[in-house]
């Protein structure tokens, strides 16, 4: 077995977290039960490592299940990497056959073809979604199997969900293999990135809760009533108004979990508004800023601005379009015409 | 002199105003107790009424407390709600049912298939200007914008019912995938290929005749968006089959073509126990 494979499976190994390692491995599918068996999961990483190492040298494993390994972990913890989102475009109206072996036949031939040195992997999911693993090499060197790109395509959808990692400069080349691949005939990135791959997904699949309104009765249940506190002695002052905040934040929220975002960037590329007699800037130039809003969770945040009276409900367009805009990124400029303002670039 | 004078017309003014506030006040207060008078009177009168009709009824029958022919307004009013609870159901049942909204209509279209009912889907339309589509929760693989491009501007209805049918045959589509993996997952070597629109299933499937396997590989294509039955079958066996074999190939094939795909299933099931 090449050594820098064994080297890199064991760097893989060391990443997982003790108590996940058997059951990775086990996914994994290259080591038999028996040879887990003869592994003591319970010794420190390092030694786990050096074992499964061993295992695999004498089932003679290569960069291909090396690299299969690696998909699984990534698979399972998504969120150590950043993911972008790439929106595909086509012109024609017939019906997508999503062919698995066609696409990937395709998107090989076509990586191939510009560059030799790439390992290719792919991985497919029971939610239609496939996982793509790509190592680069340039035209002089093999892959480095440490500078990988992460491609996530679920088929008939024209969003894909790319994280690359610092070669940059293949990125022309990988959006061209997936549009050729895939059947669409232009590619363009969104702005719109997270940690979290599954809530980006939400976003644009647009399964994240949005409240329509319908006539369907919902079960009592699911309406959030608030129990009564047992003391009666507690008047709640403004109760009409905690109710109007509540209504109002679940017609712009919904009822359910919020997609996960850490942040918010808005590029303002407006006028600063001073007195003039201040006069701060002599030349009418746009003043240009930036407003970063970042947290664990924003949109959860958001969401108990009102509720928890630091905002005044309903919260300004600019912060609740989010999900539904699918961009995090925004650019905000003078709206031209009679009425000063600011207008979202779209 | 001026001033003084001034002074006396101003407090004038000042009492007459309140005065005619004062009468007015006045009026008022009169205006709601004759209305309020005008309240007890109706209410006594009721009662009266009430009590009459008691009396009488305790004269005739036995036990009749109220009269049945003028129920309470509370017990109509109860019907009348549940009546329309029930009418909104209805709507919900046939799949496209919707509600308005202040600035337009928000539609809900449920799918089912053969009798199970599966997700719904929901559409936001604004209606002021043109007709436009605010937001949705419709998958990102259904071609929504194709469809509301040939027919939301012209014929709503239209629109409704074909983006219904695509729907509807998805979820039919799917449902009969999932349960081919979860019902006969015995019988699928390997696992099931198939893609979002599930418009294209590839699969190995095991059929045994006298106690000994045979290997077939089967292809469905869906090519109507709007039909849950495939439009295109190719079943195949190992080159080195036996003829009868070949011919049971064909016959599935066919069987694909017009039953879902775990009833066919399920035939081969019961088939085969008759045969062993």
């Amino acid at each position: 077995m090449d050594v820098t494979v064994a080297e890199y499976i064991r760097r893989t190994v060391l990443k997982i977290p003790r108590d996940e390692i058997k059951t990775m491995l086990q996914k994994w599918g290259f080591l038999s039960e028996t040879q887990l068996q003869t592994v003591n999961f319970h010794q420190i990483k390092e030694n786990i490592s050096q074992d499964v190492v061993q295992l695999c040298e004498e089932n003679s494993a290569d960069i291909k299940q090396a690299a299969v390994l690696d998909i699984i972990y990534n698979h399972i913890y998504p969120n150590k990497r950043v993911w972008s989102v790439y929106q595909m475009n086509k012109t024609g109206e017939e019906t997508e056959f999503f062919d698995l072996t066609d696409f990937k036949k395709k998107f090989k031939r076509r990586l191939r073809s510009a560059l030799k040195n790439v390992t290719i992997n792919f991985r497919e999911y029971e939610d239609n979604a496939v996982w793509i693993r790509i190592a680069w090499g340039t035209p002089y060197t093999k892959p480095n199997q440490y500078k990988t790109s992460y491609v996530v395509y679920h088929s008939q959808t024209p969003y894909v969900f790319i994280s690359v990692s610092v070669l940059k400069s293949n990125l022309p080349l990988l959006c061209q293999a997936l549009v050729v691949a895939s059947n669409y005939h232009d590619i363009r990135e969104m702005e719109l990135r997270s940690h979290s791959l599954n809530s980006l997904k939400d976003i644009v699949f647009k399964r994240y809760s949005q409240n329509f309104q319908t006539y369907y009765p919902r079960p009592l249940q699911e309406r959030n009533v608030a129990p009564e506190s047992g003391d009666l002695r507690i008047i709640q002052e403004n109760r009409n108004e905690k109710e109007r905040i509540q209504r109002v934040n679940q017609e712009v929220f919904g009822d359910g979990p919020q997609p996960k975002l850490e942040f918010a960037q808005y590029k303002l590329e407006t006028m600063f508004k001073s007195d003039p007699k201040m006069d701060v800037l002599d030349e009418k130039e746009p003043f240009r800023c930036l407003v970063k809003f970042s947290s664990p969770h924003l949109l959860e945040s958001l969401k108990s601005l009102a509720p928890a009276g630091m905002a005044d409900a309903p919260l300004s367009p600019l912060l609740t379009c989010i999900p539904q805009k699918a961009r995090n990124y925004f650019k905000i400029r003078e709206k031209k015409g009679f009425f000063p303002g600011s207008f979202v670039s779209p | 002199g001026v001033f003084a004078h001034l002074e006396m017309l101003e407090a004038r003014a000042h009492e007459a105003a309140v005065k005619q506030e004062e009468m007015e006040q006045q009026e008022e207060k009169l205006a709601r107790l004759k209305a309020r008078v005008q309240e007890l009177r109706l209410q006594r009168d009721e009662l009266r009424a009430k009590v009459d009709l008691q009396q009488k009824g305790q004269l005739g029958k036995e036990g009749v407390v109220s009269d049945p022919a003028q129920p309470s307004a509370r017990a109509v009013l109860e019907w009348k709600i549940k009546s329309v609870k029930a009418m909104l159901q209805v709507f919900y049942l046939t799949g496209i049912s919707g509600k308005l909204t202040k600035r337009g209509v928000c539609f809900c279209i449920s799918t089912a298939y053969e009798g199970t009912y599966l997700d719904s889907y929901h559409l936001d339309l604004l209606t002021k200007a043109e007709v436009q589509i605010h937001r949705h929760s419709v998958p990102i693989f259904i071609p929504l914008e194709q469809i509301a491009k040939k027919y939301l501007q012209t014929d709503i209805r239209r629109f409704l019912s074909v983006l219904s049918d695509h729907l509807n045959a998805y979820a039919g589509r799917r449902y009969q995938a999932d349960q081919l993996q979860d019902r006969f997952s015995d019988r699928i070597e390997g696992t099931l290929q198939r893609n979002s629109l599930c418009n294209l299933l590839v699969f190995n499937y095991n059929v045994s005749r006298k106690s000994k396997t045979f290997p077939f590989n089967a292809r469905l294509l869906y090519g109507d968006p709007c039909c849950s039955l495939p439009t295109e079958v190719t079943v195949s066996c190992t080159p080195d089959a036996p003829a009868s074999l070949a011919e049971m190939a064909a016959a599935h094939s066919d069987l694909f073509r017009r039953v879902a795909l775990h009833k066919a299933f399920r035939s081969f099931s019961s088939t085969e126990g008759s045969v062993d």
